[in-house]
């Protein structure tokens, strides 16, 4: 096993563990496994080697480096830091409350832990601080992965003491992070018990996720662009927005405006990560006890009716033996956490991200203009979900339940990704661009009605073509999350792209007499020979020795 | 040696529930230096509970549980450097190897790392599992996983040992090893600890049988002395009669009617 070098920069901090009651090697210890299983993204059943190291992590950080890059102009751009660096931050913290809900949940939350650790001669305290560690040790480098290169960019450019500060206030924020999520779960945990709690949790990270990008929103509006001045009229409720207390120290030190305010925010950006640890130590064996009702089953044994899935069944698919598989598919989606986990965030960007755009729109020119506009084609950014959801149809946290598909006597295959694929577009995506829909119907009139068609099939389109870049042909919720990461970037990138490619063709119609209804005739034909062409019939083939 | 006299395990008046209807009532057992108790009952009469606890895992019963004359409410958790553990649902990091997960339980129990790992390749060579050392255990059998948990909560030369379906998976020839094992390890003053649903091996490996139904002790007393109780012949039949059950032909029956309902 690696001796890490998160570790042995831990080593350094062996007294202060040692006085707060930890036993300092038996932790140390419990890291150093903890940090190996996370290294080890690889299929063991396929690989009989002993170890393959997988640099999947080391991967995944470079591309947090390169989304740090977007930090720069922010930094770069002038000096009312209370502005720039307000963004800095909330990008910062959208990042990192992100990664932590939606990849390390499960260790915070992770009850195996409870029967291997807890069995052994190891004291509560020090299994509770390996646990706050290992999480630390992440964030540290996702953290330093993304800040890196804006932390240098500093420097050259705004001087050391810019730098000494951006770095205090990035731990500051990680550590409210940490603290603030943990802290999150205690308090569910506390309310709730069995499946009820784990539903609740699921949702909560939902809404987390999606609740961070429009307060985004709010942020921007905090300030005022007359002109080229940015204007800051304080409010007391600005005093709840988070990102703005850590750009205060910068405009107190480096602009040396000492207003009562940006005093008041600075001392809360180091305040309330400190208040907020000293709440969440005293919280911390209660958070463990709780943390059991995980465990403890108390399903309600309902009959539900699913009369909707029976009716989309019947519509979108021909076959028995299809039907029962789209019936299946959406189960899985509607019931699963983690699915839902993974791709309930995207359902709710695609939510938001068209009003986003839309309302910088609003609110420089107001509502008049909207109608006879062409704004509503923002709402291709709803489509922008499609690729990493359609990914997500491969996962599954029971994907060791896809020995059904080989089991069953089905000689075409190509039935379960068919209805896993149509499960998808009926069951989220038609529903979410009902509802975008609707809203955008009502701000500009029923003349996009062709439009909203055109979008939709293109909808369909970039589906099929998803999934015949990132699944072909692999069962559906057949394979462990774990792997749900080694998403090919250049596929991504491409069919991103091609959103963008669909919405310009789509403008370029707008601009010819009858262009969209001439458009909509085309993608649907489009539309129609590429699922001949995904979905053609397929054999099953005898795949021995494969699990 | 431990000293034959003195209590291992002194469970008095445990009770426990998870806010509902008690799991377990009032319960009273002592348990003495090398005795194997075969620790039996119904699914959900409280059995994993009851390990649970004295294991520490679970907080919030009444009474008092103590082990090694040390009442665990204290807060310290040093009993458990003697104790050894195979949980039921075979949870196991099988992201490590063999070696690894084995190297590391046993430091986890207080052992000299070098120490546990030569000793876990020692104990896996006899199991004839040498070869997989350094092979990940996500890659394993069944009946590999158990081994290495078996080894695992052996590897600390444990006094006193708590194991839940230990057999699951293993071959008939595994089991024998085991069962063996077991039986030379009760004779050197070790404590075990055994529940399992599988009573023809319960009836022979067992020195003391508890029986437990509805969170309660209704049994408790070596094979011969609850025959003799109950006239019946096997710990199966006794099982049967003591949890009140004995209409499973009438319900096989049945079962088989509704399978052949509308077949040929």
């Amino acid at each position: 096993m690696k001796n890490f070098f998160s570790l042995r920069m831990l080593d350094y901090f062996r007294r202060l563990f040692a006085m707060l009651g930890v036993d300092y090697p038996v932790m140390r210890r419990i890291l150093q496994v903890k940090l190996t299983m996370d290294q080890r993204r690889v299929p063991t059943i396929f690989e009989q080697s002993k170890t393959k190291e997988g640099n999947q992590f080391i991967k995944s950080l470079g591309l947090y480096a390169f989304y740090g890059l977007i930090l720069i102009p922010f930094i770069v751009f002038g000096d009312y830091y209370l502005f720039q660096m307000s963004l800095v931050f909330s990008m910062m913290m959208f990042i990192l409350m992100t990664t932590m809900i939606a990849d390390f949940s499960a260790v915070l939350l992770d009850v195996r832990d409870k029967n291997i650790l807890n069995t052994k001669p190891v004291n509560q305290r020090t299994v509770s601080m390996a646990k706050v560690v290992h999480v630390c040790i992440y964030m540290t480098q996702v953290t330093g992965a993304f800040a890196v290169v804006p932390l240098l960019v500093g420097l050259f450019v705004n001087g050391v003491l810019f730098t000494v500060i951006f770095l205090i206030e990035i731990l500051l924020t990680g550590m409210l992070i940490v603290v603030l999520t943990a802290l999150i779960y205690i308090f569910i945990l506390r309310f709730f018990d069995g499946e009820r709690l784990k539903d609740v949790i699921n949702y909560v990270q939902i809404l987390l996720s999606v609740g961070i990008v429009a307060g985004y929103q709010v942020l921007v509006r905090v300030f005022d662009f007359s002109g080229l001045n940015i204007e800051f009229t304080f409010q007391w409720w600005h005093l709840l927005l988070p990102p703005i207390w850590y750009s205060a120290p910068f405009e107190w030190i480096l602009n040396g405006n000492p207003a009562g305010y940006i005093v008041a925010y600075s001392i809360l950006s180091v305040v309330v990560p400190i208040v907020a640890i000293i709440i969440y130590s005293r919280f911390v064996p209660s958070f463990e006890q709780n943390l059991q009702k995980l465990l403890q089953y108390s399903g309600d044994n309902k009959r539900r009716a699913h009369r909707v899935d029976r009716f989309f069944a019947k519509i979108v698919c021909k076959s028995k033996e299809e039907r029962t598989f789209y019936r299946f598919s959406a189960l899985m989606m509607k019931q699963e956490r983690e699915f839902k986990l993974k791709v309930y965030p995207s359902l709710g960007f695609a939510f938001v991200f068209p009003f986003i755009f839309l309302f910088n729109e609003i609110s420089r020119n107001g509502f008049g203009g909207l109608p006879g506009s062409k704004y509503f084609l923002t709402i291709y950014f709803g489509n922008i979900m499609i690729p990493a959801v359609v990914h997500m149809l491969k996962f599954s946290s029971n994907y060791k339940g896809a020995w059904i598909f080989r089991a069953t006597p089905m000689r075409d295959e190509s039935i379960f990704y068919r209805a896993a694929l149509k499960a998808f577009l009926t069951k989220l995506y038609l529903p979410l661009m009902l509802v975008l829909s609707v809203f955008f119907l009502s701000m500009f009139s029923f003349r996009i009605v062709p439009d909203l068609l055109v979008i939709l099939v293109t909808g369909v389109l970039h589906a099929l073509l998803s999934y015949k870049l990132l699944n072909n042909q692999t069962y559906p919720f057949s394979r462990s999350f774990e792997f749900a990461s080694d998403m090919d970037t250049a596929k991504n990138i491409i069919l991103m792209i091609i959103v963008g490619l669909f919405g310009g063709i789509h403008y370029l119609a707008t601009l010819l007499p009858y262009g969209v209804l001439g458009y909509l005739v085309l993608v649907i034909i489009a539309a129609m020979i590429s699922w001949k062409l995904v979905f053609s019939i397929k054999e099953k083939k005898a795949q021995a020795g494969q699990s | 040696m431990v000293n034959q006299d003195e209590k291992i395990l002194s469970l008095n008046n445990l009770s426990m529930s998870y806010g509902g209807d008690p799991v377990l009532k009032w319960i009273d057992l002592d348990v003495y230096p090398g005795q194997i108790i075969g620790y039996i009952g119904p699914n959900g009469a409280g059995k994993s509970t009851t390990v649970k606890i004295m294991l520490g895992l679970l907080d919030g019963y009444n009474g008092t549980v103590e082990v090694f004359g040390q009442d665990i409410a204290n807060g310290d958790p040093s009993y458990k450097r003697k104790i050894g553990y195979v949980p039921e649902n075979a949870e196991i990091y099988d992201n490590l190897t063999a070696c690894e997960y084995l190297t590391f339980t046993g430091e986890m129990y207080g052992m000299d790392a070098d120490e546990a790992e030569r000793k876990a390749l020692l104990l896996l060579d006899k199991f004839e599992m040498r070869g997989v050392f350094h092979t990940k255990i996500s890659s394993f059998s069944k009946g590999m996983r158990q081994k290495v948990l078996i080894i695992s909560s052996l590897l600390h030369d444990p006094d006193l040992l708590f194991l839940d379906e230990p057999l699951s998976g293993l071959d008939a020839n595994s089991v024998m090893i085991i069962k063996e094992i077991l039986a030379q390890l009760a004779a050197e003053g070790k404590t075990i600890f055994y529940s399992s649903h599988i009573m023809e091996v319960v009836e022979k490996i067992s020195s003391r049988i508890v029986l437990l139904a509805d969170g309660k002790i209704v049994a408790d007393g070596t094979f011969a002395e609850l025959q003799a109780k109950n006239e019946e012949g096997t710990l199966e039949e006794i099982f049967n009669q003591l949890t009140g059950f004995n209409e499973h032909r009438e319900i096989a029956e049945s079962f088989v009617s509704i399978v052949r309902e509308g077949g040929s």
